[in-house]
């Protein structure tokens, strides 16, 4: 498990730390920072026990306050992700609770309403309705072979965590299809705030199948190059997700 | 139409030229590559001749010659060795990969290859390990949006990387597809007719012709075989002229 430990010590020193910590320009800034912290413990950029930079430093690399931060802290305290030790050596650590998965992403949900969801979910569409247009336009052979490795993937993969993954990724290569950069970007950085609460609604096995038979719909249509077509069905993957996503919130 | 054939042979010369010229351009980025291959094979070379595996520390010796080439030339964006996996002995894979900043600066790129965190961490099939790893030559992948490395839309130059002649991963330089427009826009813009460039799949790398922009298709040629023939040809009333030395075809409508 070396090697592991290495890797993961750079990335988190790296490129994903710098996007956790890049400035969020939110009206609820409180809630984007507890989002933004929250998402990257729960998909393991923070590790269990690390340190979080001090209160200024941090509050400065996310564009915040640090009343701002301190709120967003308190709001992390009581969520069971952070934990603050006062004195020499003290500071804020991540700390994973001992509680199942599951209920840490409910208690995630919860901090959105299902107005944000559905807002997610139109801008969601849009960038992979628009990429499933393009892309049809813009794709030979070639480019299909990452989609239907990634599809492929889907349908085996067990943990919901890992299926999320690939939903996300399959996303990210359809706005790479349409050969766009600006929309690879976009989608990115919107699976990095999905991408956590999508495990909510992958963990059941049918649904993981629905969303794998829409995604091999949407590589056909693009092969076709029917562009109407694929980015139709890109949407229509999408909002079913959102929806569901919605219907979970609305449980709790 | 209407020209004389003396005209014609101005034309042809022209795009001879700029053919050349564009092909040139990359080439001075391969030499990059070549130069990143010869340092990383001494080093592996130097490694296995002390009887052990080597290990991602090792590949540190690597930094001040990436970011020489990363300061002198203009066109690279990025530049480092990618390990094959299973090469290092403490991690199950690696990019020695170096970059320059929007103010100049040169910084590592730090990838989670956690295949269990991230979806990103196998990069074995990306055109620009693939290819020269099946081959065994240089290759030129894209135009394509490299979302594991830059977020931009680049041409990667690679070439496989041989210790004891086994393939131990590739070298390699990105090229903006933005800084390669502007280095040959100049050229394709003093010839007589719109003009494109295409990859060996028919994709606009660069143009000066507005009905064909840069990641668009560019259908009907069999761009893979004008390349293999390496011959001017011709198609549908485009006149189709190949890149010497490197899988980019001219192309005038």
């Amino acid at each position: 498990m070396h090697e592991v430990v290495t890797v993961r010590q750079h990335e988190i020193e790296g490129g994903a730390r710098r996007a956790v910590f890049s400035p969020v320009d939110n009206r609820a800034r409180v809630d984007a920072v507890v989002r933004r912290i929250g998402d990257a413990i729960e998909l393991g950029l923070l590790a269990d026990g690390e340190q979080l930079p001090g209160e200024t430093e941090l509050a400065g690399q996310l564009g915040v306050s640090t009343v701002t931060l301190r709120e967003a802290l308190m709001a992390l305290r009581q969520q069971g992700l952070v934990t603050t030790r006062r004195g020499r050596g003290g500071g804020s650590f991540v700390s994973l609770p001992e509680v199942p998965a599951d209920d840490r992403l409910k208690a995630r949900l919860r901090s959105w309403s299902t107005e944000e969801l559905r807002d997610l979910g139109d801008h969601w569409a849009a960038l992979s309705g628009a990429a499933g247009r393009l892309a049809a336009q813009r794709t030979e052979p070639e480019d299909l072979r990452q989609l239907r490795r990634t599809a492929e993937e889907l349908t085996r993969a067990e943990y919901a965590a890992a299926r999320s993954r690939l939903y996300g990724r399959f996303h990210v290569e359809l706005a790479a299809a349409a050969q766009s950069a600006r929309l690879t970007r976009e989608q990115v950085a919107l699976q990095r705030e999905i991408g956590a609460l999508l495990c909510l609604v992958l963990a059941d096995d049918a649904y993981r199948e629905e969303v794998a038979d829409c995604h091999r719909s949407v590589i056909s249509a693009v092969q076709d190059g029917a562009h109407e077509t694929a980015g139709t069905l890109a949407e229509r993957c999408v909002r079913e997700s959102t929806a569901r996503l919605v219907a979970v919130r609305l449980t709790l | 139409m209407g020209r004389s054939p003396g005209v014609a042979t101005l034309d042809t010369e022209a795009e001879a030229w700029v053919a050349a010229q564009v092909g040139g351009a990359l080439e001075a980025v391969f030499e990059t590559v070549a130069a990143t291959r010869a340092d990383t094979e001494t080093l592996l070379g130097r490694v296995v001749a002390e009887d052990r595996r080597p290990v991602s520390a090792d590949l540190a010796a690597l930094r001040p010659g990436l970011h020489v080439h990363l300061t002198r030339e203009a066109l690279v964006s990025g530049v480092g060795f990618v390990a094959a996996p299973g090469l290092l002995a403490d991690v199950p894979a690696w990019l020695e990969w170096w970059q320059s900043g929007a103010d100049g600066d040169v910084r590592p790129l730090l990838l989670d290859l956690d295949p269990g965190q991230s979806a990103y961490s196998d990069y074995t099939h990306w055109d620009w390990f693939a290819l020269p790893r099946d081959t065994g030559r240089r290759a030129v992948a894209g135009p394509y949006v490299d979302y594991l490395c830059s977020d931009e839309y680049s041409l990667t130059l690679s070439e496989p990387v041989l210790v004891q002649g086994r393939f131990a991963g590739v070298a390699a330089a990105d090229v903006y597809l933005r800084h390669f427009e502007t280095a040959v826009l100049p050229l394709l813009r003093r010839l007589p007719r719109p003009a494109h460039l295409v990859n060996a799949r028919g994709r606009v790398a660069a143009s000066a012709d507005p009905a064909h922009l840069a990641g668009s298709l560019t259908k009907g040629p069999d761009f893979g075989e004008l390349l293999s023939a390496a011959r001017p040809g011709a198609h549908d009333g485009m006149r189709l002229v190949p890149c010497r030395g490197v899988p980019l075809v001219l192309v005038l409508a």
